[in-house]
């Protein structure tokens, strides 16, 4: 991911935000505007602007990116979804990964960004989620790899799972996570094949880490 | 006109509607251009012509056939129409100086028939015919003979042999003259070329539907009972056609004091084209344009490439390389241009152009767009206590519950959570 590339993103769609580069990672900071989904422009302007700040690896998406809400409008407490330090928990990042099909920088300020930003506008006027919201901590990333993997939510399951989806390829000789107790390879083969597509192994992995990271 | 039926601006694209049309070329100018060049047309045809053997034809090209004109940034700078004459003639009964000077010939003829103020003025490839000074536009002839058969053969030889079997894009080519070349003077087939209805007809096919919307809803406005298909284009302007003349204009605004390397007309329309996706609107093509043009400029090797769609071995870019100033200014230009749109379509209401956007397209024009159909913008006043009372609370409270109800519908992509 290239300056250039952050700067192509946010030129139109955001033009009062601004990109520059910051030793290794890219900084991006200003006004977002809040917009309903896909419209170029509405007569009244956008719904709402947030001051934000974005701190961006080069190695975004691999790497999640930081968003910072900067003008003290939201509090920074687990309840509004926002750390001490005014990093926002905007979604959990591998389930983003493995449900979006667009993991450019454009498609993260329109997809999850908004949402983000649209649920914090809708609870400062109504005190709701208008689309739910996880669990604190463990609990709501076990909730989110759950939803990615298309399953309920029991951790020996995920982690089972995560475990096949890791190896660069679905073992037949595994038993299947199903529970059947037949073999892989004569019973849901097809199904993990096309989920190992949309949760490649460094996916998978990661969210084993992530996941150990909270059990220890 | 009565104050009822003053149009009034309600979005983005009224506003742009109305600034493009201020950039196009006045109706009663372009009645009268066209009549101008039918009467040259018709003194190059009349019996006594010493061209008349050759059944001489004018033919607009460039901008004024494309609909995409756009006013020159001063008064006293004159629109130019471009024409094609083209006789029907082969290359073995000329050379290229000897065409320019039978054309060149029967034109001062017609000037002096005409008994105009100046004569005409020869170019490298054209003739340039100066109006009265009211008339605010010139015509650059271009001299020219048929030449489809060795057009089709290069691009068969360069593998575009859809291109060269199809009519529509080669099969009006032409030879073209050109005084600064070796062979000016010699009888021979290495003609240069030019394709100018090839191009028209690849630009035309681009916007095909909304030409087609557009004729629509002008034989329903003007309660006219013509069918569709006899509204010649040039009556209608489609999204594609108006984005282009803003971005020219933005273009000539940028450069004005660095007009040898602003990015040229041809490129940006090129690219515009390709961009474009037949989107309903100005403000929707602008999006269109201006996040994805830049993909259709091609590296080949490190050559930056503008491929002509009609003869992709032309690069309508060959001078970046020499010059890397214009392909840096493209660049920039098109840097500008995302901010400066964006900054109206996407952080402000309608009616309050930002002050970047005025400045890179004009202050005068926009102004004069913006008193013109939006009534408080006459009055400097009135203005911000109008825009205080319609950024209501309540509409945008509304606008994200539909927001809201849109992304539930689609399906959303995430969910906050809390790390600890
Ligand atoms: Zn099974």
């Amino acid at each position: 991911m290239t300056l250039e590339e952050v700067k192509a993103a946010i030129a139109f769609d955001q033009p009062k935000l601004r990109a520059a580069r910051d030793g290794p990672n890219i900084h991006v900071g200003g006004s977002y505007l809040l917009f309903e989904n896909g419209a170029v422009a509405k007569p009244a302007g956008p719904i709402s602007e947030f001051d934000i700040e974005i701190v961006l690896s080069n190695r975004f998406p691999r790497h999640e990116p930081k968003v910072f809400e900067v003008g003290g409008r939201i509090p920074r407490c687990a309840d509004r979804h926002v750390n001490p330090d005014g990093d926002c928990c905007v979604t959990v990042w591998e389930h983003w990964l493995a449900c979006a099909t667009d993991h450019s920088f454009a498609a993260f300020l329109n997809g999850p960004a908004n949402e983000f930003f649209l649920g914090q506008y809708w609870f400062e006027k109504t005190g709701k989620w208008p689309f739910g919201a996880r669990p604190h901590g463990q609990k709501g990333l076990e909730e989110a790899y759950a939803d990615a993997l298309g399953i309920p939510n029991r951790k020996n399951d995920i982690i089972y799972h995560l475990r096949l989806l890791s190896k660069d390829w679905p073992k037949g000789h595994w038993l299947c996570p199903c529970g059947s107790g037949k073999l892989l390879r004569h019973c849901h083969r097809d199904d993990l094949i096309a989920l190992h597509e949309r949760i490649p192994p460094r996916i998978a992995e990661r969210m084993l880490r992530r996941l150990k990271s909270y059990t220890r | 006109m009565t104050k009822h039926d003053r149009k009034i601006a309600r979005t983005h694209d009224d506003v742009f509607e109305e600034i493009a049309e201020a950039l196009d070329v006045p109706p009663s100018k372009f009645k009268e251009a066209i009549e101008r060049y039918e009467s040259l047309g018709t003194w190059l045809d009349r019996d006594e012509s010493t061209l008349s053997a050759y059944n001489p034809g004018i033919s607009p090209q460039g901008s004024f056939l494309l609909g995409t004109v756009t006013r020159p940034l001063t008064d006293t700078e004159e629109f130019d129409v471009d024409l094609v004459c083209l006789l029907k003639a082969s290359k073995t009964e000329f050379t290229q100086k000897s065409l320019k000077a039978a054309v060149g010939h029967e034109i001062a003829l017609y000037v002096r028939a005409h008994k105009m103020a100046k004569p005409a003025e020869e170019g490298r490839r054209c003739w340039t015919l100066h109006y009265a000074d009211g008339a605010q536009f010139h015509m650059d002839t271009l001299p020219a003979l048929p030449d489809e058969q060795r057009y089709q053969a290069m691009l068969k030889r360069y593998g575009y042999t859809d291109l060269a079997n199809d009519l529509a894009l080669s099969g009006q080519a032409i030879a073209i003259t050109d005084n600064t070349l070796p062979q000016y003077d010699e009888v021979t087939d290495d003609w240069p070329q030019s394709n100018p209805m090839g191009y028209a007809a690849w630009f035309r096919s681009r916007m095909t539907v909304q030409l087609a919307e557009r004729k629509r809803a002008f034989t329903k406005a003007q309660l006219v009972t013509a069918s569709v298909d006899e509204i010649p284009d040039y009556k209608v302007r489609t999204p594609l056609q108006r984005a282009i003349q803003l971005l020219k204009r933005h273009r000539d605004c940028i450069f004005v004091d660095d007009g040898a390397h602003k990015p040229i007309s041809i490129i940006i329309t090129t690219l515009s084209a390709h961009a474009y996706n037949e989107e309903l609107t100005i403000s929707a093509a602008l999006h269109s344009i201006l996040t994805r043009m830049d993909q259709y400029i091609e590296y080949r090797g490190d050559v930056a490439w503008v491929a002509n769609p009609v003869n992709p071995a032309e690069n309508f870019a060959d001078n970046w390389a020499e010059e890397p100033r214009k392909r840096q200014n493209f660049y920039d230009w098109l840097e500008q241009a995302r901010h400066d749109f964006g900054l109206y379509l996407r952080a402000s209401r309608f009616d309050a152009v930002p002050q970047e956007l005025i400045d890179s397209l004009g202050a005068e024009l926009v102004d004069r767009a913006l008193k013109a159909i939006i009534p408080a913008a006459a009055s400097p006043l009135a203005a911000p206590a109008i825009v205080k009372a319609a950024s209501n609370n309540d509409d945008d409270v509304r606008r994200a519950e539909a927001a809201i109800d849109e992304r539930r519908s689609a399906g959303t992509q995430s969910k906050p959570w809390a790390k600890s």
